[in-house]
């Protein structure tokens, strides 16, 4: 039924390039057992599409690998190592930075104090370098393609695919290694959803790994490198992208929720 | 058919949200120096005196503004400020010299802010609520302790000593109060624009879960703004104690409305993430410029309140006017 | 994170919870009153608050507090606050005071009354839904400015409000059944059970608890909860005002001070009974009885001959208590349910 994580061949994946590994966790929200054993990979600089229907587990993989939630039962390995997650800044620590379905970001902030939101660098006392934030938000956005005038806009004022670009951007900034992206295009229009779709051939050209979640499954085909598909907390397939045709997933994850 | 979508020009909208508490400063000052009987308003005395008792209210007022910037209320500032008082005054009977019964009872107001914060961060429940319920529980306390008894603390703190030049003063023309009410407006609003915690205030009321997924602690956010609330609250009840000469219980009665009014007036959103230090000093002048000139031009005290609160509604559906492009579009 | 599937699960584990959640909190306030009115009876001197000259004290006066008390519940299961309700008390008495010595008879100007106070409720839900100011601060606003009018039309003083004329009238609202009853009380019971069944099985009481648990939600399912809402609202402050003409009645006069501090008490007296905080909670059977607890405690307080000031403290505990007791509580059941 599923390809096993042996079977599938990604561009250059050997147990040095390996990123992220979880092996067999478990997630119980009361009586709800959100995953069941999962095994998911990435490797350094591939983009990943996570896909699946409503209640798959996806979210709460991610949320996992964050650190948002807590594993009841598995292993996590960061780049060979064995780490305990625990929190949201040990996985930032770590170098994984979650771009989050609602943005997380502040509607009445600039994008710099957005950006660096949490981490502000300091000068004594706790008063904010604001020199230093601005000139690093401006690096981060140019450095995405995002055309900005000013770090001290309001970030209310930008639009869906702008403010997904400096959710990215806050990842950027803070050298990740692995960014997840939970539905980056939702509510997006078709402009920006290409907009997005080149921040992470970016990230990717950086040697930057990606998790992407989505429902729309044309969107992650044309940018992932492999895909990973779950239903009922479990990965049903992994396939490299282009052994696989989006009618192909379609059909598995419809199949899926007919099932069990 | 072309379709063509215009663009809003949002610009505007910017600038009248931050226009619309100087303009109320401006005609309030206007109106009232007009139109009270003899000018009477702009007399240097009728000046001095609205100097010595803004601050009064005032200095808490912007400590409730930070609290509510990060998205809570605190209505218990009517009880804790005369209690701070009442601890001010067994203080002094207990042969405490002035000095260091004002610096004591500063941390205490803060510790009666800890409680407050505490509660509301622990159950998660409307802070409205919460700190109005301790405020009567304060209330009552201080009225069945003090048997609403004036104290008088003048044999301790005698208009030449040096607490009461420190906190009552006069500096040339300018009574020391108002001084320190300015003192307090910048330091905090150093604070909330330049500093990290700042950030953190106004990330904490503009989006608490994504504050919370950065990192930030709001929890500590929040307790902080609480005790900084009631180390106001003892400062301003030992100035207020110290001009008055005396501890009264009725002490700060209503400054709970009249500090959210002037927040509001100020362009706070009730909301959360939406205010500046500046405009809610701006509000506190505004705030007591009403109830004086109201009351020069001879409108009885509950006029002066029903002003009030016609003024509050108005100004946070002005607030919500122009704040309306800062609606919350996160899906 | 949560989807679908997971959510039917979730869902049905929630009305569950809620269900049994209401139904201990209930049980646990009735408990709560038994115990206060036994230990009452014991502890007063003379046992004088099983006197009764003081029962029946207790049921005239505390059941105008009661009726009021009845429709802030209302609205914060709806999810909203009304602290004007004292403001409005004083506002409508003045109304009615005035009216009644055109000479009007009362009945017609009680109407009136009603009236003015469904139209002031109107004005409340109207500042909170439609110019979106958060309930509590609207109510706030209105409060000041309600008193303040009252204060500014009667001059701060008392006025009487004679109607030896119409002995009907009086009797209605504070006569006494068979000698021994009030009046009141039994107005109490009986729009305690008039919303009681509209909470229960009418359809505009579960879009009632709809709006007050997810507004979001209903409106999703095309519930207006604008509307809902407003007519909370409305209720409020026509049971304000239908107060206002007993109380009124009763005393023969008004005074400008009368309802102040009245809106924690209701509020303490809803979230005793159950009601939550948040809202999409609580249940009229609660809200009456939480709001005897509050009368019998009153009562109790001026029996013990404390002074009032006391009352003040008590209150505040009482209902930082009864909101920690409802978290507590929850939480329970929130753990024995998902087990």
């Amino acid at each position: 039924m599923s390809a096993t994580m042996d079977d599938v061949q990604s561009p250059g994946r050997d147990g040095s390039r390996s990123l992220l590994k979880m092996v067999g966790i478990h997630k119980w929200f009361g009586q709800v057992h959100a995953l069941r054993g999962v095994d998911f990979e990435v490797t350094k600089g591939e983009v990943v599409g996570l896909v699946g229907d409503n209640g798959a587990g996806k979210s709460t993989l991610i949320k996992v690998a964050s650190g948002y939630h807590r594993a009841d039962e598995g292993q996590i390995f960061f780049e060979g190592q064995e780490v305990k997650i625990h929190s949201t800044k040990n996985t930032r620590d770590l170098g994984i930075e979650t771009v989050y379905q609602e943005q997380a970001l502040a509607p009445h902030l600039s994008i710099a104090r957005n950006i660096f939101m949490g981490r502000e660098p300091s000068t004594f006392l706790g008063f904010m370098d604001t020199e230093t934030m601005n000139n690093r938000s401006m690096d981060a956005l140019t450095g995405m393609g995002l055309k900005l005038r000013s770090p001290e806009t309001m970030v209310s004022t930008l639009s869906g695919g702008q403010r997904q670009g400096v959710a990215i951007a806050r990842a950027l900034n803070f050298k990740a290694k692995l960014v997840i992206l939970d539905e980056p295009t939702i509510a997006l229009s078709v402009k920006e959803v290409q907009e997005v779709l080149d921040f992470v051939r970016g990230l990717k050209e950086k040697d930057i790994a990606v998790i992407y979640i989505t429902h729309t499954l044309y969107h992650v085909y044309s940018v992932a490198d492999r895909i990973v598909v779950m239903a009922h907390g479990k990965t049903l397939e992994d396939v490299p992208t282009r052994d696989t045709s989006v009618d192909e997933l379609s059909d598995i994850i419809v199949k899926s929720t007919l099932g069990e | 058919m072309q379709n063509v979508t215009v663009a809003r020009p949002r610009l505007k909208r910017v600038n009248l949200g931050g226009l619309s508490t100087p303009i109320a400063f401006l005609l309030a000052m206007l109106i009232f120096a007009i139109f009270s009987p003899g000018h009477r308003f702009l007399d240097p005395r009728n000046l001095g005196a609205m100097a010595k008792l803004t601050p009064d209210m005032g200095v808490v007022a912007l400590g409730v503004g930070m609290l509510m910037i990060a998205g809570e209320f605190d209505l218990s500032i009517a009880s804790v400020l005369p209690f701070c008082s009442y601890i001010f005054t067994q203080f002094l009977i207990a042969g405490l010299d002035p000095f260091v019964a004002f610096v004591l009872v500063l941390p205490i107001g803060a510790a009666f802010g800890l409680i407050n914060g505490l509660i509301v961060v622990r159950t998660g429940l409307p802070s409205f609520i919460i700190t109005l319920s301790t405020m009567l529980f304060w209330r009552g306390l201080l009225y069945g302790v003090s048997h609403m008894m004036p104290i008088s603390i003048l044999p301790y703190v005698p208009s030449d000593s040096p607490l009461a030049h420190l906190l009552t003063g006069q500096i040339g023309p300018v009574p020391v109060q108002i001084l320190w009410f300015l003192a307090f407006a910048l330091i905090l609003g150093l604070i909330l624009h330049r500093n990290k915690f700042g950030n953190w205030v106004y990330a904490t009321g503009s989006n608490q879960d994504a504050a919370i997924a950065m990192g930030i602690n709001v929890s500590l956010v929040k307790v902080a703004c609480y005790m900084l609330i009631g180390f106001l609250c003892a400062f301003a009840a030992v100035m207020q104690s110290v001009r008055l000469g005396s501890f009264a219980a009725t002490q700060g009665i209503g400054f709970e409305l009249k500090a959210i009014a002037a927040v509001v007036v100020g362009g706070t959103s009730l909301r959360g993430g939406v205010g500046s230090m500046l405009g809610i000093a701006l509000g506190v002048f505004i705030i007591q410029i009403i109830e004086n000139g109201l009351i020069l031009m001879q409108v009885p005290v509950f006029g002066v309140e029903t002003f009030i609160g016609i003024a509050v509604i108005l100004f946070v559906v002005l607030n919500n006017l122009t704040n309306r492009q800062f609606a919350s579009q996160s899906a | 994170m949560t989807t679908t599937t997971e959510a039917d699960t979730i869902v049905d584990a929630e009305s569950r919870r809620t269900q049994i959640f209401v139904r201990f909190r209930n049980a646990g306030v009735l408990a709560i009153l038994l115990l206060l009115v036994v230990g009452a009876a014991i502890a007063t001197p003379d046992h004088n608050f099983i006197r009764g000259a003081n029962l029946r004290t207790l049921l005239s006066l505390g059941s105008e507090f009661g009726i009021i008390v009845l429709g802030v519940g209302v609205l914060m299961i709806a999810g909203e606050f009304d602290l004007s309700i004292g403001s409005v008390l004083a506002f409508c008495s003045l109304i009615f005071t005035l009216l009644i010595a055109v000479p009007i008879n009362p009945f017609l100007a009680a109407l009136i009354t009603l009236v003015c106070g469904s139209l002031i409720g109107t004005l409340n839900g109207l500042i909170t839904v439609k110019a979106k100011v958060v309930s509590f601060i609207a109510t706030l606003g209105t409060m000041l400015f309600w008193r303040g009018l009252t204060l500014m039309l009667s001059g701060g003083t008392m006025r009487s409000a004679v109607l030896d004329d119409h002995p009907f009238f009086v009797n209605l609202f504070t006569g006494k059944l068979g000698g021994i009853i009030p009046a009141q009380g039994i107005w109490f019971v009986f729009f305690a059970l008039v919303l009681g069944l509209v909470l229960q099985k009418r359809r505009f009481g579960n879009w009632i608890y709809a709006t007050g648990d997810n507004a979001l939600a209903a409106r999703a399912m095309a519930i207006n909860t604008d509307w809902v809402k407003i007519v909370c609202f409305i209720i409020v402050a026509s049971l304000v005002a239908f107060s206002a003409v007993i109380q009124t009645t009763r005393l023969s006069a008004f005074s400008s001070r009368v309802g102040t501090g009245w809106e924690l008490r209701a509020v303490a007296a809803a979230v005793v009974g159950g009601t939550s905080l948040l809202g999409g909670r609580g249940s009229m059977l609660g809200i009456f009885l939480g709001a005897l607890i509050i009368m019998v405690i009153e009562n109790m307080v001026g029996l013990a001959r404390l002074a009032y000031e006391w009352t003040f403290m008590v209150l505040g505990l009482v209902t930082l208590g009864a909101v920690l007791l409802d978290l507590f509580v929850e939480r329970r059941v929130q753990r024995a349910t998902a087990a």
